[in-house]
């Protein structure tokens, strides 16, 4: 058997898109019928589902160059691995989800990658649609460029291509709470419903957590892994929610925020930390990151910082 | 090309299918208008490190402007949730009023304005208590 190394044999995005249907249609019934916890509001589900539409049009607009770039590295590979072969699948699934894990990583704790991966935590709900609410922006930022030691290495570009597709399956039927928990052995295993929840939560105590695609072992190894406590539920969106529910500002808000911040830098030292330091770096350190709001969020806990304290201290911007 | 077309036109088909039966659903979260203790919850969560000294509900219940210290203290209501922000205290007092709403401009490129009600019951700027309108 032979599989064409460069285009893939099947798109398992596009395969799934019944699936997507069927569920969401499914989810937002048993919403209704009040056989499981599903909460959709009409604008925020327009929302997602407009920028995943927008996201396929904008895919169409930077494929192919990706493509274009991926090709190329893939005439310099170092070794040519066949895709017919067993062990090249069971390590590209491993490859790509470590990829994936710290591509994700990557999104959440440095600004420019965060202007573009942000959309998809807009949502002040968690469900099926919000696994839609996906970039427009993501060719633009770059993030590809993160696969392709795999495609120099010598996995074929349609392997690649598949096993991202899969990936991407997979996380689409973890955003919902109608799901609470998978047994032990598989919740200490699998990305779940109740590791993402965690993921989009904006509780500070949840923040910058559980970054996995496929597999939660990344997270686990690399210090990263927060269970989901039932004693705080996961409040959803992110630290600043948007002000409305217009798609153009759901994609490009950041990316505006972001030229207004360079427009008044005043060093390359802020134009770098603007840039590439974590979501809500400041110059003056008068705006939270994830960092400075779990640390206040500590010291709550520890109930260290009275409120009247801590209101001199509050700065007027906070991050994402 | 054509086919490529034909994909996005029945995408964009099953969107609107998919949010027809949203809307048919109604399973948004129930949002009450606001009363005190709501308000104060709902400031609680978003500025947990602010003590709120003054607070004014917007006429329908769908906001709330808080003064702690000089700041003030933003919510308002989107569809089922809440959008929260802060702005000197002294800018929100002079926020002009226009068809029914006061407008605060956030400074923010996520969320730009908030726009409130206020109705004769609950005007802007708040005419009492008096340290409300000390800046």
């Amino acid at each position: 058997m032979t599989l064409d190394p460069i285009k893939a044999a099947f798109d398992p995005v596009a395969l799934a898109v019944p699936i997507f249907v069927i569920t969401i249609i499914g989810e937002i019934l048993l919403g209704r019928f009040r056989k499981a916890k599903a909460v959709y509001e009409v604008r925020d589900t327009a929302t997602s589902l407009g920028m995943g539409l927008g996201s396929q049009i904008a895919g169409l607009l930077t494929g192919a160059a990706i493509f274009g770039v991926t090709l190329w590295v893939y005439q310099y590979r170092l070794f040519t691995i066949p895709m017919t072969a067993i062990w090249a699948w069971v390590a590209v699934f491993f490859l790509e989800d470590l990829t994936y894990y710290w591509f994700h990583r990557l999104s959440h704790e440095r600004r420019f990658w965060w202007a573009s991966h942000v959309n998809h935590h807009t949502s002040q709900h968690y469900n099926l649609a919000t696994a839609l609410r996906q970039t427009w922006t993501g060719g633009i930022a770059g993030t590809w460029l993160l696969w392709l030691p795999l495609i120099l290495v010598g996995f074929p570009p349609a392997m690649v291509v598949i096993q991202k597709g899969i990936s991407l399956v997979y996380q689409y039927w973890i955003h919902t709470e109608a799901i609470r928990r998978f047994p032990r052995w598989f919740e200490a295993v699998f990305n779940t419903p109740s590791h993402h929840r965690v993921h989009h939560a904006r509780n500070p105590r949840y923040l910058d957590a559980n970054y996995a695609g496929i597999l939660i072992i990344w997270d686990r190894m690399f210090g990263t892994w927060i269970p989901e406590d039932d004693a705080e539920p996961c409040r959803y969106g992110v630290v600043h929610n948007l002000g409305d529910f217009n798609i153009f500002r759901v994609a490009f808000h950041e990316w505006i925020a972001i030229g207004k911040d360079l427009a008044g830098s005043r060093s390359i030292r802020e134009v770098f930390g603007y840039l590439f330091g974590p979501p809500g770096w400041s110059p003056d350190g008068s705006r939270d990151t994830s960092a400075t709001l779990k640390a206040k969020w500590r010291a709550r806990e520890a109930g260290a910082v009275s409120p009247a304290t801590a209101a001199e201290t509050v700065p007027l911007q906070a991050a994402e | 090309m054509t086919e490529t077309l034909i994909r996005l036109a029945v995408s964009a088909m099953l969107v609107a299918v998919m949010i027809g039966v949203a809307a048919w659903a109604r399973i948004a979260r129930p949002t009450a208008p606001l009363d005190e203790t709501a308000a104060r919850d709902l400031l609680a969560g978003e500025f947990p490190d602010m003590k709120p000294d003054y607070i004014w509900i917007a006429g329908d219940g769908a906001g709330v402007i808080a003064r702690a210290g000089a700041e003030a203290l933003v919510i308002y209501r989107l569809g089922d949730s809440w959008v929260a922000r802060s702005m000197p205290w002294r800018l929100a007092l002079l926020a002009p009023v226009h068809r029914g709403k006061v407008l605060l401009k956030l400074r923010d490129p996520a969320a730009p304005m908030a726009r409130l009600a206020v109705s004769g019951v609950t005007p802007w700027p708040p005419q009492s208590p008096a340290e409300a309108l000390a800046a």
